[in-house]
Parts: C-alpha cells; structure tokens; sequence
C-alpha cells in the first residue's frame, strides 16, 4: 500500500501547485487540485492493494482522475458516477472554453469553471505522474521533474517569478517527500526507532541512565545531517536572490521601472521604427476616423510616451502590467501636474480601421480620464498610455472623454516648482551626450531665465530661426551622435528628430520633458468628423508645468514643407510672435527683467532643478541612476559586508575589554555566599578567571586546539609543548594556568595581580600568533573562531529545534496510523 | 591447617619490634606533621621502595597513594615482574607488622582470620589472630583461593574488623591489604569475584622495566636481594599521622562532582555491563587527596582524578560482551571516558 509516501506525494504535488497561484485572480483554484490529487492518490493505492504492475497503476491513477473530473464537473450530465458520452462532451468543451479563456487573458486570469477544469486536470497530470514515480516505481527524486514543470509555469508566464514562500512550500514538500522515500527504503530492513534529538551527552551527565541500551545504529545524527543540508539548500535558495543586488532581471540592466508583485512587463517593436515606417508608407491610408466635440479643434492622438533618453533613442521605461491596471470603465488616474490651467472635457468616438494590425496602444487625446472599450486594455498611470497585453485596437470603436487642458501663457510662465519625482524621471541626460549639444541649448535660450520662454525660444528656433528643413528622406535617427550632427551640422529631418531634439534640449536647460508620440488631428471631412491618415504620424516633445501638467509643444514645421497637419498649440506662438523683435509678449514678460529674475527667482529656484549652471553634475547624477551600473547600492553593499565582518572582530574586542574591565572596577562588597559558590565569585579568582577565558578565547582564536577534558595544568603542559615556547612565554602560560587552577580548586587564592595576568595572557597572545602561520593570524584577528562559535551554538540549537518539529511531523501520519 | 605450596611458610612474621605497635598503640598526636613533612615521609618511603622496584615511579607512586587513602591495593602482572617484590618493599619500608599470606586452593577463611582455640589452663576459648591481624598485609596469588576464602577479607578490608565466633576485633589503623594476581595462569584459580574486587582501591599491573632499568636490577640482584638491605624508613604511626593529614586535603566542590560525573559516566556506558560504585567515588576522591598530597599540593585538581581514574575505576568494571569481542578493555573505555568528559570550570 504504502500509505504513508503516497500521502507524501500528495502532499508535494499540492505544495508544488502552491507556486501556481500568480496565474489565478481567486484562490478557489487550489480546492480544484487538491480533490484531483485525492482521486489521484487514493486510485493509486488500489492499484497498489491489488498488486498491479505500474503501467495499470498509471491507468488507475488516469481512470481516477477522469472520474473526479466527472464528478466535479459534468455529474449532471454523468451515469450516476461513471461518464457518459455526454459528460464527457460537456468535459471536452469547458476545456476547450478553459483553454480560450486562458489565451484570452493575461495572468492572472479569472477563475472561469474550464479553467478551473484546467487546473484540475494539471494539477491532477503531474499527481499521477509523481504518484507513479515515486510511490509505484520507487523513483522520488525524478518525481521532481513533474514537479518542477507545474512549478516552472507561472515562472514562464510572469517575469517577476513566485514568492518566495510559495517556492519554500514547494522545495518543503518535495524534500519531504525525498525523505519519507529514503524513511521507506531504509524501513524495509526492519522497524525504524525514531529518536528524537537526545542529549549526546546524557552517559556523561551520569544523571539518569539513558531509558534503553543505546544499541541501535546512529542513524539519527545522518538524518539529521540530511535535514540540515536540506534546510540549507532551501534556505540558501530562497535568500541568495533576495540577497543579492543584480540578480533581478530589473536593475541589473538599468531598466529601472516600477516593481510590484504580479505584474508583467509589455513589449512592443520599437515605437519609432513604426513611426518612420508609417510615414513613408506610400498609399497614406486611413488609420482611423473620430468624431470630437472639441470646439476648437481636436488636439493630437497619443500613443506612447516616451519618458526615456537612453543616450541613442528615446524610449519608454518598461510597463509592468497587473490586473488592477484594467481600465474596466472606471475613471483613469488624474493627469500629472494639472491643477491650475482650465480644463475642457472633450469626448471623442474612435474608429480604428480593421486593416490597422498591432496597434496595441490607444491613440487617444491627452488627458485620458475615462475610456469605454471592448477587451482587456489596461492604463499606464503616470503616462496614461492605454494598452493592451494581447488585444489590438484594430477594428475597434471606443469612446474617450479626456480632459484637455488650455493654460494660458501667463499661467505657464508662473508655474510653480516641479515635484521631485519628476524631476529625478524626467530630467535625466545621459553622459554622452556632446558638450555642444549643451552649449547649443544654452546659446539658443541665453538671456531668458523661465521655462516657458527657453520652450517658446527652442520651438522658435526649431521651426524659424535655426534654419531647419523637414525632409522625410533623412535617416532615422539611430544613434546619439545622429541627433547631434541633426542639431549642428544637417539640420535637415523629420518630426522625430525635431522632438527629440527639442525634449533632449529641454532637459539639458532642466525642464521635464518626454517625446510623445501619435497622430495629429488629421484632416476634418465633416464638421467634428475627422479622419487620420498614416502619414499623420508624428512625434512631438512634452514639456512639464507644475499647474498645467504635461504640455504639448511644436517644433517640427508644419504645412506643406513639412508636417501637413501639425498645429503650434496656442500657449506657445504668442512667444514666436513676439520673438520676432519686441519683446512685448505676455511670456516674456518676466524675461525682460532677468537680472531681477535671478535676485528674486521664481518661486523656489533650488527645488525647481533648473541645472543651467550645474548640468553637468546634475545630469552625471541622473545619469548614474539611470545607467543600469549604479555605484551608491554597490558601494553601500560593500559597506554592509565590511561591516559585517568587522562584527566578530568587534564582538571579540568588546568580550575583551569588558572582562577586564570587570576586574579593574573595584570588587563590590556582596553578601556571604556559601564556600562553593565564593570560589567562583571571589575577585581575586575573578581575575585568573577572566584570564583564563581570554587565553582559550586566543587559543581559539589562533586555530589551536583547545580540549575540554584537559585541566588548567594539562592546558598549559600540552601548549607549553605544542608551541615550544621560550621561557617568558612558558612562565606566562604557567602563571595564568597556575592561577586559575588555584582559583577553581584550592581555598588558597591566587596571588597574581590582575594586571601581571593580563600581560600575561597578552604575552601568550603573542607566542600564539608567533607560532601559527599568516593565515591562522590574521584570522585570529580578522574572524576570530571564539565569537563565531557562540553564535553557531545559538544557530545550532535553534536548528535543531526546528529540525525535532520536522521530526515529530514526519511521525505524524505514521502515529495517527498507530491509533 | 593447610600448608603452602611453596617451600616457605605461607605466614611470615615480622620482626618483634614491630609488634609492639600493632595493637592498641596510642592514638596519633593531632599536632602531626604538616604537608611538609608528608612529603618528607613519603618522600623517604618511595626513595626505598624504588631502592627495590627500579624504573617505575609511578608504580610506586600509586602504591604510596593507596597506603595514605587508607586502602587496598591489587596487583595484577605476569610472574617475575617483582608484584611481591613491590608488595614487601612496601611493606618492610614502613615499621610496621607485615604478614604475608600464600593463597593456595586449600586455604581456609580462618587461616586467615584466626580461629578460637581451647585453653586448657584457662578453661576458655582464646582467640588465635589470623595474619589478617597487621598493619600491612601481603596476600599473594589472591585468586588461588577458594571463594569462600576470598571473601574472608571482605569484612576486614571494608569495615577493618573481624569477626570470629561473635566477637568482633578491630584492626589496628593503619591496614593496608596488598594482594598480587596473575592474569596469565588461569589454571585452577578463582577469579575474585566483583564485590572483592571493588574493595580494592586500585589494581596496578606492574609491566615489564626498561632494558636500562632490568641491567640495573641484574647488577643489584646479583649481590644480594636488595629486599634484605631495605630497612624500615618511617613508622606506623607515621603513616597514621600522614593518613590524617590526607584527610585534611581540600576536595573543591568542582572536583567532586567531576568524580561523581565520571564514575557516573560508566554507568550508563554502552561498552559495560556493570559501572562503577558509589563505593569506587569514594575510592577515587580519597585516592585523589593522596595523590594531591604526594605532589606537595593542599588541594585536589582534576588531573589528579584523572591521572586516578583508570587504576581506580577499571577493574570494577564489567565490559559487555561486545566489548569483549571487539577487545575492548574497561581500562580503554576509562581513559576515553577521561578524555571525552570536560574538567569543571566557571561559567558552565
């Protein structure tokens, strides 16, 4: 029968399948396995009782499995208990309904009935397979292999992994189930004598004689052995990752992003490959058609926002994705940073053509604030880029209400600091990026002080005065010095690299930006009916305003010599306007007084991060964040580990100092202890005591051997001769043994000053270190053996604690069997 | 009465002069020698006794300590290795009564006790002390006796008395049993049974000397028997007086329970069948107050426990018949117990 490891195997099938849960919305999934492991294990052990031959018990464990599926889920359709071809029907297509649910969504996914059927089929699959490998075939370490299959699947699914205490349920449950193999294996040579962890030492203590001759075999301290290193493995499994800074994934290589438990990152192609692809496409057909009751003009379609420069290109930082991120028709998250500038809500329908393919992001006007689509679309929320994890937007119809914003100039050019946050995000500039790319940044904008006027002054000089050309034909930017030769010597391009340009010059004067990239508005067909062609493709910087939130600018020349359809927002052309000779203009208005501007600066110049002076170190820090190899973590690290191996040797200082300094605290009067007891606490005896204590502490220290059953003469004779000491050496050694001799055992007390010992014991010292190598010295200095024995004393009884827990459970099914 | 086999008398007196002490003798001054002079004293006695027994100081230190612990000493060797030689050393050393006893097959209890005889004159019984009635005495070939006759000396080692018709004689302190037995000739002996044996403070065996030491014995031996130069180097009274001041010796509460842990340690051993007697802690903390004292110390360390511990404790023990097969000796087991069993110190 072997009742108990089929109980075992169980017991590890469920505990692997612990690691599943990240797949499921609901925990109700576990109850779906544990019944198939039951049918599982208890068709198993009829096969067993029978004594059929392995193949038949795999049928047994599937006939059984088929049934409890039966049962759990087709009985109405069933023979009383057996499956009828209907039942069986029904089994088939809630599998196949599981089984596109189950590629529909992405983990973790609802607890529909066919993937609940699923799961108990898996689940119920790997129990068979384990029941018959370990129990049938006596094979558990291969039983593994099942196991870690089912266990390796949310691993696949989910970057982010299990939990770390799901793994330790799994790793537990298969070592238990290791354990009761070999328990099995070495039961079969005769009945097992548990013993439980007993005090070796009890024939010593002479005490209580032990209750049974102690005539069995010493099994008792392998097992043990066998447990440790198991818990060892486990426990080094579950650590070392947590432990160790560059083993994630994530920032190891820098791209940084928000974690969080149960989230999934999302991969896209290259959002401005597509976008050079799209605008050279040669028919120009239609994207998608909308229909807005925006007033004044719809306001360009997002898609992606690009929050990223990693030095070549822009990019945005990786999503991870979770369920909470549904859209699910309740309101997205406030827009960023927009609290002052008014607000029109603008409702726009979209229709995205059905010829549109692996559009998995939403172009929809910024801000977002509630979308009504078909599928599983899910937010971005400091972006508000919509997206989805399988679905694509072609085909689709949607209804977005966004929140646009309409700040004024005034209102740009008196926003107040940006948060940190935004910042530390959204001004990062890599190292590489050429000095006179900087210097460019600074000449274009010299004289004008405010946010607003250094945007409306790049915008200008992009679009008028710098002498730029758009010209489709221009090389997609691939590489930072391709936007630097854009920027100083070509200065021919397209809307890519005139965003990108102006977002990397923003942040080089310290404004947030981003590159935003979409459609604009399109051409009108009919009153509030708009249609988007490919080549409205278009790329436009972002830049921050506390109060306005992220503002659209327009660098890349529109009309028919460049961008047809891009639109220079309103806030942004008083300044062009005015740019020309006067500087009358509303938004230069602070500008005009810039001496004033730097003595009493803008709200609060030292949050507001404008780095025109200290870029460079600004940047470097930004840039070593944002870099992947970032050397504070590392450098604390380091820290941390020197700190941690400076404890023994600071434990074993402190342990020195305060059992002298016991001795030179002048000894307080205490009451008549009885004659035994004023042995030990006698000062004089205090002294050689202490004194004793350090020398063994030294002897351990210097790797020498230190026997308890030795006396203090028997200590000082072997050492004496061990190390060949010279006279004083030996005199020392002689005193201090001398001393504490007297002071355990004789009524006399020692006669030694505390100081003599304490020279003493430092000339012993030295003839310690004298006679071991350079290793042993330096270890005796640097990780000295003495302190670390106490603390592996403490971690032993603590392990061994826990290991008479694991004991008794282990005896658990086998004494509940005995009742 | 039985005769020894052996071509002397198997009862030896002693010279008369010793006799005077030998019984009731005035009690010893309590003002007797410090430490000092017991060292002195013992100092004297080893210095003769290893004037006969050469290369073997510990031997003789052993023996000198089961002298001043007030017990009985078992020697247990191959023949020739000088046990009577040592036994009689001893003996002539020290100015007192010495009887030696042959054990044959034959020997009766009351050859060694005495027997009550008729007086004639006197119309009345007379008790006739056996040899047993001395300060030291040597019996030899202990396991050539019967049983029955063995255990003759149990009363008499223990409780140093003897009973006859009875009427019970005490013996005169001090009394100090030196039996010698070969381990070798099994034929027609009588192994001593446990109680006997843990009467015994301590079984030495003798081994074999050095060549330097057996040259040495040769030149000496080939004159005449060193034994018969030996003259007595301390009085019985001097041994009381010694034996007193071993009382006095300072046993720390640490040590004792170190005795205690170890004879304990052999009870619950897996190599033996029986352990050691409460009576064999005594044995070995008395033994280790001599030992002290022999090293001019006023205070027992472990060391001394442990130099004790094999001579004390191994011939009590019973090894299990395992152990025997594996040959495994309680000797060996003693000294792993030894080695395994951590001395007291603070803190623990």
């Amino acid at each position: 029968m072997r009742f108990r490891i089929t109980v075992m195997a169980g017991v590890a099938t469920l505990a692997g399948s612990l690691g599943l849960y990240p797949l499921f919305e609901r925990s109700g999934w576990f109850w779906a396995g544990f019944g198939a492991v039951l049918a599982v294990g208890g068709a198993g052990l009829l096969a067993r009782r029978l004594r059929l031959p392995a193949l038949v018990n795999l049928l047994f464990g599937l006939v059984g499995l088929l049934l409890y599926l039966n049962l759990a889920y087709a009985a109405s359709e069933s023979w009383f208990v057996l499956p009828s071809p209907a039942s069986v029907r029904h089994l088939v297509d809630l599998g196949e309904n599981g089984w596109l649910a189950a590629n529909r969504y992405a983990a973790p996914v609802p607890l529909l009935p066919g993937i609940e059927l699923l799961v108990a089929a898996g689940v119920g699959l790997v129990a068979v397979l384990v029941d018959l490998l370990a129990v049938r075939l006596r094979r558990a370490a291969p039983a593994g292999l099942p196991l870690l299959a089912m266990y390796s699947v949310p691993a696949a699914v989910r970057e982010d992994g299990v939990n770390w205490l799901a793994f330790g349920a799994g790793a537990f449950g298969f070592l238990a189930l290791l354990m009761a193999d070999a328990r099995e294996q070495v039961g079969g040579w005769g009945r097992m004598v548990t013993s439980y962890h007993r005090q070796r030492e009890v024939p010593l203590a002479g005490a209580a004689p032990p209750a049974e001759p102690a005539v069995r075999p010493d099994a008792a301290a392998l097992a043990a052995t066998g447990r440790r290193i198991a818990l060892g493995a486990v426990a080094v499994a579950v650590l070392v990752p947590a432990a160790v800074p560059g083993l994630q994934p994530r920032g190891m290589l820098g791209m940084g992003g928000g974690a969080g438990g149960g989230t999934q990152t999302v991969t896209t192609p290259d959002p401005l490959v597509s976008l050079k692809r799209e605008l050279t496409r040669l028919d120009d057909s239609v994207v998608l058609t909308y229909k807005t009751d925006d007033p004044d003009g719809p306001d360009y379609l997002r898609l992606y926002a690009l929050d990223k420069f990693d030095g070549d290109r822009w990019t945005y930082s990786p999503l991870q994705s979770s369920a909470k991120d549904r859209l699910d028709g309740r309101d997205l998250p406030a827009p960023p940073g927009l609290s002052v500038a008014s607000v029109r809500e603008v409702t726009t329908r979209v229709h995205v053509r059905s010829e549109v393919k692996d559009m998995t992001f939403l172009p929809v006007p910024y801000a977002p604030s509630r979308v009504s689509v078909k599928g599983d679309w899910r937010v971005h929320g400091p972006s508000l880029m919509l997206y989805s994890l399988r679905d694509s937007a072609g085909g689709r119809d949607y209804i977005v209400r966004s929140l646009r914003a309409r700040p004024t100039a005034a209102q740009l050019a008196a926003a107040g600091t940006y948060p940190a946050e935004v910042v530390a995000h959204y001004t990062a500039v890599p190292r590489n990026v050429p000095p006179q790319v900087r210097q460019l940044a600074q000449q274009i904008t010299s004289g004008s002080s405010s946010a607003l006027t250094q945007a409306v002054r790049l915008q200008r000089w992009f679009t008028q005065t710098g002498g730029f050309s758009y010209d489709l034909k221009a090389p997609a930017p691939q590489r930072g010095g391709d936007l630097a030769d854009f920027l100083l010597h070509s200065r021919r391009g397209y809307c890519e690299q005139f965003a990108a340009s102006m977002a990397l010059m923003a942040r080089i004067l310290g404004i947030p930006s981003r590159v935003a990239m979409g459609y604009t508005p399109g051409s009108e067909v009919r009153p509030g009916e708009w249609v988007v062609r490919s080549r409205d493709a278009h790329a436009w910087p972002e830049l921050y305003f506390e109060g306005s939130g992220w503002v659209r600018f327009e660098p890349t020349p529109a009309g028919a010599a460049g961008q047809g359809t891009a639109v220079a927002p309103g806030y942004s052309l008083p300044a062009v306007s005015a740019g020309g000779g006067s500087d009358g203009g509303t938004a230069e208005t602070p500008d005009t007084s810039s001496p004033t501007d730097a003595e009493s600066p803008s709200p609060s110049p030292s949050a507001r991060h404008r780095n025109d002076e200290g870029g460079e170190e600004a940047a470097t820090g930004q840039d070593g964040k944002k870099g992947g190899f970032t050397a504070a973590p590392w450098v604390a690290g380091a820290v941390l580990i020197l700190l941690l191996l400076a404890v023994p040797m600071g434990l074993r200082m402190f342990t020195r100092r305060r059992r002298w300094a016991a001795l030179t605290s002048p000894p307080k009067p205490r009451p008549r202890a009885p004659a035994s007891q004023a042995a030990w606490d006698d000062p004089a005896a205090g002294a050689a005591h202490a004194a004793w204590r350090e020398m063994r502490a030294d002897a351990l220290d210097h790797g020498l051997e230190w026997r308890a059953s030795d006396s203090p003469r028997a200590t000082a004779r072997r050492l004496g001769e061990l190390l060949e000491l010279d006279a004083a050496g030996a005199q020392a050694l002689t005193r201090i043994a001398r001393a504490e001799e007297l002071a355990r055992y004789s009524l006399s007390r020692p006669a030694e000053p505390p100081e003599r010992l304490r020279a003493d014991v430092r000339t012993v010292r030295e003839a310690f270190a004298a006679s071991v190598g350079r290793r042993a010295r330096w270890r005796a200095r640097l990780l000295p053996p003495s302190t670390m024995t106490q603390t592996g004393t403490a971690l032993r009884t603590a392990g061994n604690r826990a290991l008479d827990v694991t004991a008794r459970l282990n005896d658990l099914p086998a004494r509940i069997r005995r009742r | 009465m039985a005769v020894g086999t052996h071509g002397e008398s198997f009862m030896e007196t002693d010279p008369p002069s010793s006799r005077t002490a030998r019984r009731g003798g005035p009690p010893p001054a309590a003002s007797g020698p410090g430490l000092d002079g017991l060292v002195q004293v013992a100092n004297k006695i080893r210095d003769a006794v290893e004037s006969v027994i050469e290369g073997k100081p510990a031997v003789v230190r052993l023996a000198l300590t089961v002298l001043l612990a007030e017990g009985h000493l078992l020697i247990e060797d191959v023949p020739g290795v000088g046990k009577t030689m040592l036994a009689k050393a001893l003996a002539r050393s020290v100015d007192c009564s010495v009887r030696r006893v042959q054990f044959t097959p034959d020997l009766l209890p009351s050859d060694i006790t005495g027997v009550s005889a008729y007086n004639q004159e006197m119309r009345e019984f007379e008790f006739k002390p056996g040899p047993v009635f001395a300060n030291i005495v040597v019996g030899d070939e202990i396991n050539r006796a019967s049983p029955k006759t063995q255990s003759a000396l149990l009363e008499c080692m223990e409780e140093r008395q003897v009973t006859v018709d009875g009427t019970t004689y005490e013996l005169e302190p001090p009394f100090m049993v030196i039996s010698t037995q070969n381990p070798v000739e099994m034929e027609g002996t009588y192994p001593l049974p446990e109680a006997q044996r843990d009467r015994f403070t301590a079984r030495i065996s003798m081994g074999y000397p050095d060549p330097a030491a057996e040259m040495e014995m040769l030149d000496t031996h080939g004159q005449a028997s060193p034994l018969d130069r030996l003259s007595p180097v301390a009085h019985a009274s001097d041994v009381r007086d010694l034996i007193e001041v071993v009382r006095r010796q300072h046993v720390s509460q640490a040590v004792r329970q170190y005795a205690i842990d170890l004879v304990g340690a052999t009870r619950g051993h897996p190599e033996l069948r029986l352990g050691a007697s409460p009576r064999a802690t005594l044995h070995l903390v008395r033994a280790a107050r001599a030992y002290a004292a022999l090293d001019d110390r006023d205070y027992v360390v472990p060391d001394d426990v442990q130099d004790l511990a094999v001579p004390v404790l191994a011939h009590r023990l019973l090894p299990t018949a395992e152990a025997q097969v594996d040959r495994r000796r309680p000797e060996q087991v003693v000294a792993d117990l030894v080695k395994r069993l951590p001395v007291p110190s603070p803190g623990k």
